[in-house]
């Protein structure tokens, strides 16, 4: 089932179980974000939120948590509400390698009801706007899917660029906008600033749950987000010409919002409180005038709150971080059997894996430190066996409590690279990294006591199954 | 909304700009600083609306705004050739 856009989709998390609608009147600060942090603390899958009712507005429709929980991802890919996370991972995977789908182009989209444009502008009067942490600069736009094309190259579809970047709402008609340095806009904006030109952008709002996916997802600068959605989807991804820039954007999208990142400006920012669960921010960004906004009437506004994890950024962003890793690292170990990528975007990272002879598990650990994610993620990495599942925590502190004899197993490397939101990195992007190696050492490492493994019956895997689905047919 | 506040909480400049107006009359505003740009909701709790009760955390001054680094920095114009 692939979702055309967020509408839709939010229909179906309805039907099984999975929206709230907040039917209360609550304030627009601090309930809108405390609601969605507490999401995360309710146990496993809590529903997305709807609110309708919020204090001083009148017109108001809010979407929160539609990602968070893992219910709620495994329905976005169409899925049932209770596979399992691995297995969320591996279809993940499988989808990945149908990539390049073509989109399917689409002229009537719904956002073309309504507009406003030049001096009109009022991005208050189109979104209910409101602030996420108490230390946050202002009010945020932190779950869109921003489109910029490549000024040197802009008929190359490929190279047009779709993302999630931290927005932050400076005036009417003004944003304020993170490019990180790695980041692919950041590469358009660099182009666009060296000849003085302002980089035209287009940032779209209230999407179909897999394109909040791929935007988050780490792809070659020249792969296009579209035909990875399309992949994973199943479908092509329905896609429709934004007005002022000409830019490709979501068919399904409630809001598109044109403008220009003004050439050569920056103005301050933040702080934001980020999907690391701290601050960063008090530094000069660039910004973004808008000069057009077209919206479905009756526009839902979908939006993220992250903090102190876990929160609905974490499953966002996590399986979209295992696959590439998981891809990379089997191209050339092939003996990976899966990565658990999902703690703060990779930071930390745990992988299981069959071992080719004595020393193979920590050469995989250093390889995935030098995967292009790894460069700047990927300070610790916890090696496991192939038969020990790296989404099951329990299992995974067994395999360190029993197999690590840490004067050996424990590796740490200084002074390598690392993104600078990194909150323990010293100086700011640059850490030691450390594998731990809990998988069983093999010859011609013949170090401990492991000859008489205890492990899973042959007939367990078969009865793990015919149980979940007994339990599922239950309810 | 009366009794917009004489200073940002944040950074205790004293020119604020009203962004936007709740649609349901009376109810709050959105202000802003017209310095460091903190934005904030009158109806929001003393911890993020009134300079007294604003952490010391988050608080600016000129000289952190003066000197904030630029992210990402502002390249150099190519020549033209």
């Amino acid at each position: 089932m692939a979702y055309d856009d967020l509408r839709s989709f939010l229909n179906a998390l309805d039907e099984e179980g999975q929206l709230l609608h907040i039917t209360d009147e609550v304030l627009p600060e601090p309930d809108l974000a405390a609601a969605a942090n507490a999401t995360g603390r309710i146990g496993e899958n809590a529903p997305a939120l709807y609110f309708d009712n919020v204090k001083g507005f009148t017109d108001a429709r809010i979407a929160m948590n539609v990602h968070g929980s893992w219910a709620n991802h495994a329905l976005a890919l169409g899925l049932p509400r209770h596979t399992p996370v691995k297995e969320q991972v591996e279809e993940f995977a499988r989808r990945w390698d149908a990539f390049p789908v073509a989109p399917e182009r689409r002229e009537d989209a719904p956002w073309r009801e309504n507009c406003q444009e030049g001096a009109d502008v009022d991005l208050f009067s189109v979104l209910p706007l409101f602030r996420l942490n108490d230390g946050d600069g202002g009010f945020y736009l932190d779950k869109a899917a921003v489109v910029s094309r490549d000024p040197q190259d802009p008929e190359n579809f490929g190279k047009q660029n779709v993302g999630t970047y931290r927005i932050q709402v400076i005036g009417a008609n003004r944003l304020a906008f993170q490019p990180v340095p790695m980041h692919d806009v950041a590469q358009h904006l660099r182009k666009a600033e060296e000849v003085g030109e302002d980089l035209p952008i287009a940032i779209t709002l209230g999407n179909d749950p897999v394109m909040a996916i791929v935007a988050g997802m780490p792809m070659a600068y020249d792969q296009s987000e579209y035909e990875m959605a399309g992949a994973l989807r199943g479908a092509p991804a329905p896609i429709a010409t934004a007005p002022l820039t000409g830019f490709d954007v979501p068919w399904g999208s409630e809001v598109v919002i044109e403008g220009v990142i003004e050439s050569r400006k920056r103005q301050i920012e933040g702080p934001f409180g980020e999907f690391t669960g701290h601050y960063s921010g008090g530094r000069r960004m660039p910004v973004i005038r808008v000069d057009r906004v077209s919206y479905r009437t009756n526009p839902v506004f979908e939006s993220l709150y992250l903090g102190m994890p876990w929160t609905e950024c974490d499953y966002l962003v996590g399986p979209n971080t295992c696959v590439p890793l998981l891809k990379q690292l089997r191209a050339e170990f092939p003996e990976v059997q899966a990565v658990n990528a999902m703690y703060t975007h990779g930071l930390m990272v745990i992988i299981s894996t069959a071992k080719r002879y004595g020393g193979f598990a920590k050469a995989v650990g250093m390889r995935a430190m030098t995967t292009p994610h790894g460069l700047g993620y990927v300070s610790q990495v916890i090696l496991v066996d192939e038969d020990v599942d790296p989404f099951n925590l329990p299992q995974v502190m067994w395999a360190m409590s029993a197999k690590v004899n840490p004067k050996e197993d424990v590796v740490i490397i200084p002074n390598l690279s690392v993104l600078e939101l990194a909150p323990a990195s010293e100086p700011a992007g640059i850490t030691s990294k450390m594998i731990i190696d809990a998988t069983t050492p093999v010859a011609p490492d013949v170090r401990g006591n492991f000859s008489t493994p205890a492990k899973d019956l042959p007939e367990t895997a078969e009865w793990a199954a015919r149980l979940q689905r007994l339990i599922a047919a239950r309810r | 909304m009366t009794s917009t506040p004489s200073e940002c909480p944040r950074c205790a400049h004293e020119t604020i700009e009203q962004l936007f107006t709740s649609p349901v009359p009376g109810v709050w505003d959105v202000l802003q600083c017209g310095r460091c740009l903190y934005t904030w909701r009158t109806t929001e709790p003393a911890r993020r609306s009134r300079r007294d009760a604003y952490p010391d955390n988050f608080k600016l001054t000129e000289a952190d705004i003066d000197n904030a680094i630029e992210v990402p920095s502002v390249p150099p114009l190519a020549s033209r050739g």
